[in-house]
C-alpha cells in the first residue's frame, strides 16, 4: 500500500496528441492503475484506468454518485458549484435516482428512438443540402455537428430552434474548464428557468412532444413538480446538444484520417452500427466521467481509497484498456466495441444513448455519401481541439469536397 | 443437465435499452421503457446474444442460468 509524500500530479492532464487520450492514462494503467492525482483545490482524488475497475466501481454501492456529497470530485471550482446545486437524477443515488429516471425512460426507449430515424435523416439531408451550396472550405462543426443534434433535440423536446444558441451557451458554461463559479451557476439557473417557461407554455398549449407528455403523465398527476422537471429538462438539453456534436466533429476527423474505414462506413450499411460503437469507444467525449465518492474506506486493486475521497472512473482510459480491446489505440470500425463505456456504466448510464446512436448512425454515412471526396481542409494548427472543455471534441473542422465522386 | 435460462429483474432496470439492441428476439421494452422478457428459454442460436445482453446491461438486471456442463 502506498502513501504519497511527493506532490501528486495535477488532474486533468494535457493531451500531447489531440486525437488520443492523455498519455498518462496508459502509463498509469501499466504501472499504477489506481492512480492518485491532485485536483484544482489540492485535494487528492483517484483515477481508475482499467476497464474492470471502472465497471466494478461505478456499480459498487460503497461508492456514491451524489453530486451533493462534499467529497464528490470535480475538475474545476465552477463544476463544484453546479454539482452542489444539481437537482436532476444524474446526481442522485438509488432509490431516488430510479424513481425519477423511470419517469423519463420511455421517452428515450430504443423503439421510440428507432422510430425517429426517418425524421433524423431528413434533418441531416436538409443540412447537407445547405452545406453543398456553401463556399469551401466550410466549417463542418458550425454547419453540421452543432445544428444537427440541436435540430433533433428541439424537435424532440418541443423547444424553438432559434433558442439553440442560448442552449449551447448554457451547455458550454457547464462543460467548460475556464468559467468562474458565478458564470457556470448563472447559466445553470438560466437554462432551468428557460425550461420552466417551456413547461408552462406546454401546459397552456400541449403538443405531440416530450414536454407535453411528461406534463400530462407526471406533472399533472403530482409525481413531479414543475421545478424538478425543469432541472431534468435542463440536463437533457445540455446533454443532447453538447455530446453528439463532439462525436460528429471528432468522429468525422477520425474517419477522414482513415479513408478505407470511411469508405466502409459510406458503402456498407452492415458496418455502420459497429462503426458507431467503435467511434464512441475511441473518442469517449465525456472524458472526466463517471465520478464517484467513497462512502467508506475501500480497497481497489490493492489501493486504499479513503472514505470521502473522490474517484474518476475514466471511461476514455477504460476504453483503451488492452485487456479488453486488442490493439486499443487502433481505430477499427469492424471490431466489436459494443462493450465500450463511453456512455458510462451502472445506473447513470446515458439516458439518451439510443438517440445518440441513431443520430450518429445516420449522420456519418450521409456525410460520406452526399459529400464526395469529403476531406479536411485545414492548415497545420487550424483545427482547435477542446482542451478547454470537459466534453472533448473539436471547436471547428474546415472541410472541402468535390462534385464528382472519384473511387 | 439443465436448460439455458434468462431472467430479468425489472426492479433494477433503468431502460438503457442495450438488451433490445443486441437481442431483440429475447428482450423488449414496455410502455415505461423498462425490460420485458420475451423468451426465457431462447434457442441455442440466441445464447450468445443473451450472454452479451447480460454483460452489457448497466444495471445488471439480466441473469443467465447456464446448463451444467
Amino acid at each position: 500500500m502506498h502513501e504519497d509524500f511527493a506532490p501528486l500530479p495535477r488532474f486533468p492532464f494535457r493531451r500531447t496528441d489531440p486525437t488520443q487520450p492523455p498519455a498518462e492514462y496508459a502509463r498509469a494503467r501499466a504501472t499504477r492503475p489506481v492512480y492518485p492525482v491532485s485536483l484544482w483545490d489540492g485535494r487528492r482524488a483517484w483515477l481508475l484506468t482499467r476497464y474492470d475497475d471502472v465497471r466494478a466501481v461505478v456499480a459498487d454501492p460503497r461508492f456514491s454518485g451524489e453530486f451533493a456529497n462534499p467529497g464528490f470530485p470535480a475538475v474545476t471550482a465552477a463544476r463544484v458549484v453546479v454539482d452542489r446545486n444539481e437537482r436532476a437524477f444524474v446526481g442522485m443515488d438509488n432509490p431516488r435516482h430510479d424513481h425519477y429516471r423511470r419517469m423519463f425512460t420511455n421517452e428515450f426507449s430504443a423503439r421510440r428512438m428507432m422510430a425517429l430515424r426517418p425524421k433524423i435523416a431528413a434533418i441531416g439531408n436538409r443540412l447537407i443540402d445547405d452545406l453543398l451550396t456553401m463556399a469551401q472550405p466550410a466549417d463542418l462543426v458550425a454547419h453540421m455537428a452543432v445544428p444537427f443534434p440541436s435540430l433533433v433535440m428541439c424537435d424532440l423536446v418541443g423547444s424553438p430552434y432559434e433558442d439553440h444558441v442560448f442552449i449551447m451557451e448554457c451547455a458550454a458554461a457547464r462543460h467548460g474548464l475556464t468559467q468562474t463559479p458565478d458564470q457556470a451557476e448563472r447559466k445553470a439557473r438560466e437554462l432551468a428557468g428557460y425550461f420552466l417557461q417551456l413547461i408552462e407554455r406546454k401546459e397552456q398549449a400541449p403538443g405531440d412532444d416530450f414536454v407535453s407528455r411528461i406534463v400530462a403523465e407526471h406533472v399533472r398527476t403530482g409525481n413531479l413538480s414543475r421545478e424538478d422537471f425543469a432541472e431534468v429538462g435542463a440536463m437533457i438539453l445540455r446533454a443532447g446538444h453538447d455530446t453528439t456534436t463532439n462525436m460528429i466533429g471528432l468522429g468525422t476527423l477520425l474517419l477522414l484520417d482513415h479513408p478505407e474505414q470511411a469508405a466502409a462506413v459510406r458503402d456498407d450499411p452492415e458496418v455502420v452500427p459497429g462503426a458507431i460503437e467503435e467511434l464512441l469507444r475511441y473518442v469517449s467525449p465525456v472524458q472526466f466521467a463517471p465520478r464517484r465518492v467513497a462512502l467508506e474506506d475501500v480497497e481497489i486493486a490493492g489501493v486504499l481509497i479513503r472514505k470521502g475521497e473522490g474517484v474518476f472512473a475514466l471511461n476514455p482510459a477504460a476504453n483503451r484498456d488492452p485487456a479488453m480491446f486488442d490493439d486499443p489505440d487502433r481505430l477499427d470500425v469492424r471490431r466489436d466495441a459494443s462493450h465500450h463505456l463511453a456512455f458510462g456504466f451502472g445506473i447513470h448510464q446515458c439516458l439518451g444513448q439510443m438517440l445518440a446512436r441513431i443520430e450518429l448512425q445516420v449522420v456519418f454515412p450521409l456525410l460520406l455519401q452526399r459529400m464526395p471526396n469529403l476531406r479536411v481542409a485545414a492548415s497545420e494548427g487550424e483545427i482547435r481541439f477542446k482542451d478547454d472543455m470537459q466534453i472533448y471534441g473539436v471547436h471547428n473542422l474546415p472541410v472541402a469536397w468535390s462534385w464528382a465522386r472519384s473511387r | 443437465m439443465g436448460t439455458f435460462k434468462v431472467a430479468v429483474d425489472e426492479d433494477l432496470c433503468i431502460g438503457a435499452g442495450q438488451c433490445v439492441l443486441v437481442a431483440p428476439q429475447i428482450f423488449d421494452q414496455d410502455d415505461r421503457g423498462l425490460v420485458i422478457l420475451l423468451d426465457a428459454t431462447p434457442p441455442p442460436a440466441l445464447h450468445e446474444a443473451a450472454r452479451k445482453a447480460a454483460k452489457l446491461c448497466p444495471a445488471r438486471a439480466i441473469t443467465i442460468e447456464e446448463p451444467d456442463a
